[in-house]
């Protein structure tokens, strides 16, 4: 059984936290993708658990067992760096069968498995050169076939894509996924781009600043950000981040955004209410705003000024500048728009997400 | 490599300010070279009627040195001197040093690093005295080693003008393989831990084969500059006692300017240079692969 | 290069590349497994090499400064006695004429290397592969073949005994290395300047002048205090080419003091020899400053 599980761990560098307070919990054979901004501690966070760092605090666990004071060659965890770390000076079979070797295997043994995985990558023809003679991709599936011949409790891979162009690093997605349905390890991914970790992962735990900012699968992550800060990583574009205030119109509150006023009930209404005055922070996806007539019905409408149209074949991207604020909206594709053009807007207030506008937690 | 952008002509410029070079180059090297090939094979004397009219002997040098002992004990003991001070005994320490100062506190490598690198600058003539001292009847390393009325020079002269080098020579090891060993990468040491691979497994497999051009390298300036060294054996021992030390480079000059026999000094030389040629060529051979993959 | 010369700084601070989140961490952090524990028997072990380095040119001080110096470990001391039976056996023009000797040594390479490095690195040059390749045969090439036939040489045009044409010799050995030093040094630096002042209608010499060598100053830095070292220390050549005595340097000095009375006086011996030291010692720790990345050269070939 091989769960991996942080707890309570911080790390910091001369008085620096790197990473603060983070618990983490993956399950046997999930596949876990720690994603956030440069510098925001994952990649610490993925070396605490490969051994090459020391928590300053906390406990990390492998498959039950406290490895704080374990070093990294008795762990039984395979990594795959982002540079590859292959030893230059071996052949990619020498380098596939090092660890076997080290462990003096039978000679037969290394050769059928080295064979197999060689097989099962499509990395065969490669076996006889040297990893200077290798392309980028090439490059990674020699990590990782030397990552799966360990057969160990969990795999580790730190931005192992992020080094490849964007053609080949959608093909080796589909082939990560392919190859963790047919040996599931338990894995723990890193990297800074959302869009990996939206389509691969099984959980996404994003980081920002050395601390956990939510733990959820994706479409949970998408639709329910915990704060301001999830909302806008996740998504693409990136969510409308507009100020609004609460005010109290009667005794229910009302939410002033973008010169509408949208009067709010039910449960967010409850969080909201003993408001009045109070800035807060509406987060709008761009494709919840769509063109409408003047005047639509329920829905509030607003009209603004187009600044950029960005047709992108399936759909368009246009940035709309209302008031103050500048919206981001994907519409459908051939909208006929031009720069400068006035339009009319419109959202749902039920999609909106409301955070507060200090800490950028979701009230609803 | 001629650059396209360069127009193909010959500036003025171009050999006004290669002369001075060129001069000092063919006047003080090449010229010396072709005489040096031409005197070895005369009977030139430093005194007497053949400083003068010396005359060209065809091979009688060399028979003469195809059939001197003490040339070939000399060949004899460049070759230890210059594979045991200097490859083995710098390179070793040199690379000691540089595998402990990756890992030891950051005062003990600087302080440690700038004593070796102090025995490195001290003047070579300065180094001589210090170990002919060192090693007399009651010197430091004399009573160190428990033989305090002995003269150690006299008794292993040889043993000690290689500890007196290697303690000189250690530096240039040691920086220029912690150089190289900054050039491996990390995350493929980090990679064999991952493996199971222990410090020792991941030096032998990983490290060195990683800086095996930087050790070439080093051993081949090491050998360029040991087989030649003069100064130190010279002030030491004088080549003795009786021949002991004598080095080729000591031997030559002994030769030429205390016998007088310039003509067969040059000899000695010319097979100095040849030995020194094919020493580079077996390091060079060494390096191929890594020059080829280089261009 | 006649003589391992090549100061360089002790190895500091570990670059090594650190991913994006990480603040440099030197090496494998094994030093976080035992905390203490390994760091402290690598140090110690460190420590007692650096000890029995140490030795030698601990008695080296403690002799130079006791008025009863002998071969063997003296007793901490503070007299100035043996400084001046060192000046007495004549330590002060012998490390003037060191001086001269280094000095025109290391002008005469400097400027010739750096013409001709900056000839071979930007000119249109006529058989510029083989040259180069002789240049780098000739940084290996042992001095000592060179020194009878330049002896004999010397004789026949009466050069001898001439601390000027002795200290030609000396810059000569140096400058092979020094051009391929300076031709490397200055191909790394781009032609941006030199063309743009080529545009405004600078002449060659004018762009050397003032474009130029302010632009490669440290690498003409580093090759005057290499060539510099390598002269101060010269023996075999000065012995051979000027047997004036009045010409003596530094190195042919103290060996005659050593062979010079019955038995050798080992405390103005040791004071003969630091005097001697100071000037490189503090060359080297200037140039030390310069010298941080010099050795990368031979360690960048990466496998």
């Amino acid at each position: 059984m091989a769960t991996i599980s942080i707890e309570g761990v911080t790390k910091s560098f001369k008085g620096k936290a790197a990473v603060r307070d983070v618990d983490l919990e993956v399950a046997d054979g999930q596949f876990m993708i720690i994603v956030g901004p440069s510098g925001c501690g994952k990649t610490t966070t993925l070396r605490m658990l490969a051994g090459f760092e020391k928590p300053t605090q906390g406990v990390v666990r492998i498959g039950g067992r406290v490895v704080n004071d374990v070093p990294p060659k008795d762990r039984d965890v395979a990594m795959v760096f982002q540079n590859y770390a292959l030893l230059p000076h071996l052949t990619v079979e020498k380098n596939l069968s090092f660890g076997m070797r080290i462990r003096r295997e039978p000679r037969k043994t290394v050769e059928r498995e080295v064979a197999a995985i060689a097989d099962m990558l499509g990395i065969t023809p490669l076996l006889g050169r040297k990893p200077a003679e290798l392309s980028g991709g090439e490059r990674q599936r020699v990590a990782l076939g030397r990552a799966l011949l360990r057969k160990p409790q969990a795999f580790l891979l730190d931005e192992p894509l992020s080094n490849l162009d964007a053609a080949l690093r959608a093909q080796m997605r589909f082939e990560l996924k392919r190859i963790h349905a047919q040996f599931p390890v338990t894995t723990v991914y890193v990297t800074h781009d959302q869009v990996e970790a939206m389509t691969m992962a099984d959980e996404i735990a994003l980081m920002n600043e050395g601390r956990l900012q939510q733990v959820a699968p994706p479409e949970r992550l998408y639709s329910e950000p915990s704060n301001a800060f999830v909302a806008g990583f996740i998504g693409s574009p990136k969510i409308n981040l507009v100020p609004a205030t609460v005010l109290r119109d009667g005794s229910e509150p009302v939410i002033s955004l973008l010169s509408c006023r949208i009067p709010v009930n039910g449960d967010l209404g409850s969080v909201l209410e003993r408001m009045d005055g109070d800035a807060v922070t509406i987060g709008l996806r761009p494709e919840e705003i769509q063109p409408c007539p003047a005047e639509a019905n329920g829905t509030p409408v607003v009209q603004g000024l187009v600044e950029l149209v960005e047709p992108l074949g399936s759909e368009t991207h246009v940035t709309v500048r209302v008031g103050q604020e500048i919206l981001v909206c994907r519409f459908p594709p051939r909208s006929g728009l031009e720069t400068g053009a006035t339009i009319n807007v419109r959202f749902d207030p039920q999609q909106m997400k409301v955070f507060d506008a200090d800490s950028g937690l979701r009230l609803g | 490599m001629a650059n396209l952008r360069e127009r193909q002509r010959l500036r003025p410029s171009t050999l006004a300010w290669l002369t001075p070079a060129a001069a000092l180059l063919i006047g003080l090297f090449l010229v010396p070279i072709c005489y040096a090939i031409y005197l070895g094979f005369t009977n030139l004397e430093l005194l007497g009627p053949t400083a003068q009219n010396y005359s060209f002997t065809g091979l009688a040098n060399v028979q003469r040195m195809v059939h001197d002992p003490v040339f070939w004990s000399s060949v004899k003991l460049t070759l230890i001197f210059v594979v045991g001070s200097g490859i083995i005994a710098q390179t070793v320490l040199g690379l000691a040093l540089a595998l402990l100062g990756q890992r030891a506190h950051v005062t003990v490598r600087a302080s440690v690093g700038s004593v070796v690198v102090l025995a490195w600058v001290l003047p070579e003539i300065c180094v001589a005295f210090i170990w002919y001292a060192f090693s007399q009847a009651g010197g430091t390393l004399s009573v160190l080693s428990g033989h305090s009325n002995d003269d150690l020079l006299s008794t292993v002269p040889l043993l000690i003008v290689c500890v007196a080098n290697a303690w000189r020579g250690t530096a240039f090891s040691m920086l220029v393989l912690s150089a190289g060993l900054r050039n491996v990468p990390q995350e493929a040491d980090e990679a064999a831990q991952l493996e199971g691979a222990s410090y020792w497994k991941r030096l032998l497999r990983v490290t060195l084969p990683i800086i095996r051009p930087t050790l070439m390298i080093n051993m081949l300036l090491i050998t360029l500059g040991t087989i030649s060294d003069f100064t130190l054996i010279f002030a030491m021992t004088q080549g003795g006692p009786g021949n002991q030390t004598a080095i080729l480079p000591v031997y030559m000059y002994i030769e030429a300017f205390q016998f007088n026999a310039l003509g067969y000094g040059t000899t000695i030389a010319l097979a100095l240079m040849v030995i020194g040629a094919l020493l580079s060529v077996f390091y060079i051979r060494q390096l191929r692969p890594e020059l080829r993959r280089a261009s | 290069m006649t003589s391992t010369s090549l100061p360089g700084q002790v190895a500091g601070q570990d670059e090594n590349a650190a991913t994006a989140d990480r603040p440099g961490g030197s090496g494998s952090r094994l030093a976080d497994w035992r905390p203490g524990g390994r760091k402290l028997i690598v140090s110690a072990v460190m420590a007692v090499i650096g000890m029995a380095f140490l030795l030698p040119l601990v008695w080296l001080i403690l002799a130079a400064f006791n008025p009863h110096a002998t071969s063997g470990m003296s007793a901490p001391a503070f007299s100035f006695t043996n400084f001046r039976a060192a000046f007495q056996a004549g330590a002060g023009s012998a490390i003037a004429n060191s001086f001269y000797l280094a000095g025109v040594s290391t002008i005469v390479a400097t400027v010739v290397s750096t013409l001709a490095g900056y000839v071979l690195s930007r000119h249109y040059v006529p058989l510029k592969g083989p040259i180069l390749v002789i240049v780098i045969f000739l940084t290996g090439l042992p001095v000592t073949l060179l020194l009878i036939p330049i002896y004999q040489m010397f004789v026949k045009i009466n050069w001898l005994n001439s601390p000027f044409y002795t200290s030609l010799v000396l810059g000569a050995t140096s400058v092979p290395f020094a051009i391929w030093l300076l031709k490397n040094f200055i191909d790394q630096v781009p032609r941006d300047f030199e063309e743009a002042a080529a545009v405004e209608g600078s002449g060659q010499f004018q762009i050397l002048w003032r474009v130029v060598i302010p632009l490669i100053m440290p690498g003409i830095l580093v090759s005057a205090i290499l060539t510099f070292i390598n002269s101060w220390g010269a023996f075999l050549i000065p012995l051979v080419l000027d047997s004036s005595p009045g010409d003596t340097p530094g190195a042919v000095g103290i060996y005659e003091f050593i062979t010079a009375n019955g038995q050798v006086q080992f405390g103005p011996l040791a004071a003969y020899g630091i005097l001697f030291s100071v000037p490189v010692i503090i060359m080297y720790i200037i140039s030390s400053r310069w010298l941080s990345g010099g050795f990368s050269f031979a360690g960048g070939i990466k496998g």
